[in-house]
């Protein structure tokens, strides 16, 4: 059965890490093996009592005393209501939950494409591809310099990783425009065997279509997608791609079963229904 | 094979199941509408069931409107889980019944639905007739219940009284006791007429087999849905009726003395928010994709396909309370049209 109560977590340090962002660092009271199993790509739910439940990414995932890290920006009352706590707060936590990236990166060439926030579920992955994959290419975007966030992480991918960024707004000498301008200039003659992409819904899909037009296969495109979520479990409908919930199915989706579900399902974007308005 | 009985009054069935269990039936108000009522003991009032779907199925007897989840007292989480008696829902309609399989398997794992489910005992009652705006025949039902979805099946046999149709084990204990008689042989044959009569009552329904047709093969253009969506208020009447509706959301209180209480209550999946993210990006941002999400929730084929069943059981009753004339008949008329 679906376990709904979380367990409960101490708040044991956070710093401010971009724009209205705080990277915190929590410790799980009673860490079990699942947790220590957590995958880069997946999530859990944190509950800020009084304030509900939302999900949000491992930066790290739990270590065996259960400490892990997240990186959350300031958007509504559940997050304000965070930054505002005390250390040694008790928060609760249900997780790990829903799919991570692929496991299978080992010899491979993977590019990921990172915008904004959704430099977090990829950070892990980050540093678990440096050691095993043949070759990795990472590309950040983020509207301007403050917004960009993980700061300590880049800087050490900075000095060892083939590493890019690139701000909307840019500082001068900066490079600029989104990540997916800089494509075609970071891949030269080459077809990565895997793409990973995460950050606002816009630049995943147009990542997605620029690597299947260089010949990327849609089944090795993968997306994160964000929705809406509230059970983690399949259950209050929030979350749903069609016939699937992305909170089971999802968050991480190759970009070939995101265009089957949605043709399926015959979804149609907001901006086509505005179309016919 | 089922075993049938002849049953001399419903009502006598009633009370006896009464004995060491609550009784729900569905009772009239008055005022033409009905609800689900717990007998008084010795309850001794006809039984009659209500002539069309009443507004509410036996949905929330079991997927509560609102209940909590979980309590937090400023250390500790606690789970709260709904302890149940053991209860006999009498007189349910096949369709309301099939819903209820439907919901069963989409809670298999929701220890709140479950519990109410595992203490209940459900006396199904099979439609002679169809009733008014009722299109179970056309949707893979049919008005006789599925003895796979009840415990107990009553009938009004063409004599004049009672045939009891026992379809499961814990039935079959339930009804030891009375030590029912046999029933006459001719019962299957009056469920096939039954059958035979609601069909030709509820007629071919071209627009809901052509409209299904249209959602699974994803024909519909965008701008057939986003002038339905113009019809759409966003009120919820047809996610609260539809006995298979699911959708849920959170909701914190915080109690007397302090501690904090984190409810589930009914939700929408047609208001404007359900899906709006925190960074104000909203995959289904207008009144047309919502409507289109309902409907191909209902009748798509990979939904179809994992229950078993259409998510859609022909009671009608989105028909009845749509304000905007977009329950099922008036969605698929609409988009079956050439
Ligand atoms: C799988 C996944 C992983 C995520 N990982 C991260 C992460 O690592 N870091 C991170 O910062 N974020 C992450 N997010 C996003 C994060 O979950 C949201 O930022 C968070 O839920 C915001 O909660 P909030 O209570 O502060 O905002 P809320 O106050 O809930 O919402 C802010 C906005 O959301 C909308 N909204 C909320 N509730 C309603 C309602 N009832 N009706 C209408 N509109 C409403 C409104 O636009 C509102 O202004 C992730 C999301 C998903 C799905
Ligand atoms: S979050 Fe509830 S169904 Fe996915």
């Amino acid at each position: 059965m679906i376990d709904s109560t979380p367990r409960p977590m101490i708040l044991e340090d956070a710093y401010a890490d971009g724009e209205d962002a705080r990277h915190f660092q929590l410790r799980l009271v009673d860490p079990q093996a699942t947790d220590l199993a957590a995958q880069p790509g997946q999530f859990f739910m944190l509950a800020v009592p009084g304030h509900g439940e939302a999900p949000f990414t491992y930066v790290r995932a739990p270590d065996a005393e259960g400490r892990f890290s997240a990186l959350v920006r300031r958007t509504g009352q559940l997050t304000e209501a965070l930054f505002e706590l005390q250390i040694g707060s008790v928060l609760g936590y249900r997780g790990p939950l829903g799919r991570g990236w692929p496991h299978d990166l080992t010899g491979r060439h993977v590019l990921v494409i990172a915008g904004g926030c959704g430099l977090a579920p990829l950070a892990g992955l980050i540093d678990a591809a440096r050691d095993n994959a043949a070759r990795l290419q990472v590309i950040y975007g983020a509207r301007h310099p403050g917004a960009q966030v993980l700061a300590r992480e880049r800087a050490r991918w900075r000095l060892d990783l083939d590493y890019l960024e690139t701000c909307d707004v840019a500082s001068p000498g900066e490079r600029s425009g989104s990540p997916v301008a800089h494509l075609d200039e970071l891949l030269g003659q080459n077809i990565p065997d895997a793409v990973l992409c995460c950050g606002p819904e816009p630049l995943m899909l147009a990542s997605a279509e620029h690597c299947l037009k260089r010949g990327v296969p849609a089944v090795h495109i993968w997306l994160s997608l964000e929705r809406r979520m509230h059970c983690g479990a399949g259950l209050c409908g929030h979350c749903h791609i069609g016939a699937s919930y992305a909170c089971v199915d999802g968050p991480t989706y190759n970009y070939e079963q995101y265009l089957a579900l949605t043709r399926a399902a015959g979804l149609y974007s907001t901006a086509q229904a505005i179309r016919h308005c | 094979m089922l075993a049938a009985h002849k049953l001399d009054s419903p009502e006598r069935l009633r009370a006896h199941l009464a004995q060491g269990r609550e009784v729900q039936e569905m009772r009239a108000d008055g005022q033409g509408g009905w609800h689900w009522q717990n007998l008084a003991a010795g309850d001794g009032l006809p039984f009659e069931p209500p002539p069309r779907p009443p507004l509410t199925s036996a949905k929330p007897l079991f997927f509560a409107e609102r209940e909590a989840l979980f309590r937090f007292d400023g250390g500790t989480f606690y789970g709260c889980l709904p302890e149940i008696e053991p209860k006999v829902l009498f007189g349910v309609s096949a369709c309301d019944l099939r819903a209820l399989a439907y919901q069963d398997q989409f809670f298999a794992q929701d220890e709140h639905y479950q519990r109410r489910r595992r203490q209940t005992l459900l006396v199904g009652y099979d439609c002679g007739h169809s009733c008014a705006g009722g299109f179970c025949t056309a949707v893979g039902g049919s008005p006789l219940v599925n003895q796979t979805q009840a415990d107990l099946i009553l009938r009004r046999n063409g004599h004049g009284g009672w045939t009891l149709l026992v379809a499961s084990q814990a039935g079959a204990e339930a009804i030891a006791a009375l030590a029912l008689p046999q029933a006459p042989e001719d019962w299957t044959a009056e469920r096939d007429a039954d059958l035979a009569q609601v069909r030709a009552e509820q007629g071919a329904q071209a627009e809901i087999t052509a409209g299904i047709a249209a959602i699974q093969a994803a024909s519909v253009e965008p701008e057939r849905w986003e002038a339905l969506g113009l019809r759409c208020l966003g009120c919820s009447g047809c996610t609260s009726v539809c006995p298979t509706c699911s959708c849920y959301a959170p909701l914190e209180q915080r109690e007397e003395g302090g501690a904090l209480l984190h409810e589930r209550v009914w939700d929408s999946c047609l208001y404007t928010g359900f899906q709006k993210e925190a960074s104000s990006h909203n995959p289904a941002a207008t009144a047309g994709q919502r409507v289109q999400r309902f409907w191909y929730h209902k009748f798509g084929t990979a939904f179809a396909e994992r229950f078993g069943a259409y998510g859609c059981v022909g009671c009608g009753r989105c028909d009845v309370v749509c304000p905007g004339s977009i329950g099922a008949h008036g969605v698929m008329t609409r988009i079956s049209r050439p």
